[in-house]
């Protein structure tokens, strides 16, 4: 089968870098790659699945991040444990935004998402007693598994592999069960997929909490692993774009696409940032610039994203040695 | 004891009535044929009945239990599948993922369901389309596509609207004898037709109707000579 041939290549790839690579920025990046991917791929659930597109996955990002650090910070609790509460907080979330907005067809759940997200922002900015504010948080580290405190980039990429890999498999169940069949008629056309009998409201909210409390997950796993949450980061548009991008690039709706688009585009602002950074500092934001340029030639030639174009190159191939 | 009634429905919008104190009853085996003008409350009717509409009065009972009231998705799954007037295939999925979509409302295995398509697909004549895009089909085969997704949630009651309108007359034959044929099967079928040709030809019934409301119900031949129907469709001087 094309398609675990494709993904076992790249997980497997990415499971071996480590055996060879010890250097720590590479090691870094991909990370980066996995947890970016991971992240967009809880945002494909309801972005890529269901169809609803949301440009506020920060919001719950930024939930688990937080969970993460003040859990931890204040009374001292495993970040599994705080996951585990930033993804039912996120859950709830979702479900509340997804209930409201589920009556009104349109831009009203894009909209929603990212009003939730600028609320947020000014929780966790605003209200210096609890939060530290628009300082950020510091996430603690206490050496050990439990508590998360792991100071090897090799060790981290296994973790993040686990979790991209988790990922993965929600996304290929979504590709093949009823569930994901159903959640395509919605997107496709919610009025013919409810007249054969498809409960879509119902299930649009489902698939909506499933992504936050997944995309939460990861925001937890992020601050664990970076150390630190600040508002103005985790809240930001600009890491919800990142989410609707990669699996956008790589092929929404598809279960290996958000991890391809966030490898193009971790790796391009990796590098951009690397080397206009620190020489440059007036071209720091030039990666923001080549996303934009990336995403309207994606939308341009390949709108079916990197796997859908990969896919039809195969196939051709396959038919031309066919014929041969 | 009839499997589909309609009693007392009126529907308006805004300050039109569109369908004003419909009833009608339907028993099972029958196929129905529903006429009347552009804007008689035909497609509003079906609506109706589907759930998609909620009628200002009267009540949708669909063999005792009563419809009104329900989202269409729990009308389907208590045994009412309908056709769009305008169809409605999903676009992005292959012809046999369209028909596997129904099938899943009453199985929840896949695999399972993916062969009933198949066999659904066989019967309704696209059973080579099976793995081509859905928007890459003729308007004739989209009507098949459409009938044979409704098929797949295993109705009690059909309801197509317009099976024939948009599609080359040549196709017109096949998706006539393709309707007997389920109907002598044993499904019940509601279905909105302009063609009276074409009605007249399957219909065991036919009700008529005229700014929303019911003007006749009867045998076709009895229908199709009715002074109301004859002047809804004319106009009066043509009536004598």
């Amino acid at each position: 089968m094309g398609r675990w041939a494709a993904a076992a290549g790249f997980f497997g790839l990415a499971a071996l870098v480590p055996l060879g690579v010890r250097d720590a920025f590479l090691l870094d990046a991909l990370i980066l790659i996995l947890l970016w991917g991971s992240t967009s791929a809880g945002w494909n659930i309801a972005g890529g699945y269901a169809g609803q597109i949301s440009l506020g996955h920060a919001a719950f990002f930024g939930l688990g991040a937080y969970s993460a650090a003040l859990l931890g910070t204040r009374w001292g609790v495993s970040p599994w444990i705080a996951l585990l509460v930033g993804a039912l907080l996120s859950t709830v979330a979702g479900l509340v935004i997804g209930y409201l907005s589920n009556r009104l067809r349109g831009p009203y759940f894009v909209l929603a998402t990212i009003a939730f997200t600028q609320v947020l922002l000014i929780v966790a900015s605003r209200w210096r007693g609890f939060t530290q504010g628009s300082e950020g948080i510091p996430v603690p580290f206490r050496p050990g598994f439990w508590t998360l405190g792991i100071a090897g980039k090799a060790a981290w990429v296994y973790l993040i592999l686990g979790l991209a890999v988790l990922l993965y498999l929600v996304g290929q169940y979504l590709e093949r069960s009823r569930w994901g069949y159903q959640l395509a008629a919605v997107r496709e056309d919610e009025d013919a997929a409810l007249s054969l009998g498809v409960p879509a409201r119902r299930l649009k909210v489902l698939a909506i909490a499933a992504s936050a409390a997944l995309t939460a997950a990861c925001g937890t796993l992020w601050a664990q692993y970076v150390g630190f949450v600040d508002p103005f980061y985790v809240f930001s548009v600009d890491l919800s774009v990142r989410f609707a991008l990669a699996s956008i690039i790589g092929g929404i709706g598809t279960a290996l696409g958000p991890f391809l688009g966030s490898l193009l585009i971790t790796t391009l602002e990796t590098y951009l940032r690397a080397r206009f950074g620190g020489a440059g500092a007036g071209l720091v934001g030039i990666y923001l610039i080549i996303y934009g340029c990336a995403l309207v030639l994606v939308v341009r030639f390949v709108p079916q994203g990197l796997v859908g174009w990969l896919g039809e190159r195969l196939r051709r191939r396959g038919v031309a040695e066919a014929r041969s | 004891m009839s499997l589909l009634s309609v009693r007392g429905v009126t529907k308006r919008f805004g300050g039109v009535v569109a369908n004003r104190d419909v009833s009608f009853e339907v028993t099972p085996g029958e196929l129905v044929g529903v006429i009347g003008p552009n804007g008689a409350g035909k497609s509003t009717l079906f609506e109706i009945i589907t759930g998609f509409y909620r009628p200002d009065s009267g009540e949708v009972h669909l063999d005792g239990t009563r419809l009104t009231g329900l989202t269409p998705d729990r009308v389907c799954r208590l045994g009412v599948a309908r056709t769009f007037q305008k169809l409605r295939p999903f676009p992005g999925l292959s012809v046999l993922e369209n028909v596997v979509v129904g099938a899943l409302t009453r199985t929840p295995d896949v695999r399972h369901a993916r062969e009933q398509a198949r066999e659904i697909l066989g019967r309704v004549g696209l059973g080579d389309k099976a793995d081509a895009h859905a928007r890459a089909l003729s308007t004739g085969q989209r009507k098949r596509l459409e009938l044979a997704r409704a098929l797949a949630t295993r109705p009690r009651l059909l309801l197509l609207d317009e099976v024939t309108g948009g599609v080359d007359q040549g196709s017109i034959p096949g998706l006539v004898r393709l309707i007997r044929e389920l109907h002598q099967g044993g499904l019940t079928v509601l279905v909105i037709e302009h063609n009276m040709r074409v009605i007249t030809a399957v219909a065991q019934r036919i009700l008529a109707l005229y700014l929303g409301e019911v003007i006749a119900d009867g045998p076709p031949e009895i229908v199709a000579r009715d002074r109301r129907v004859v002047e809804a469709y004319l106009g009066q001087t043509y009536a004598q």
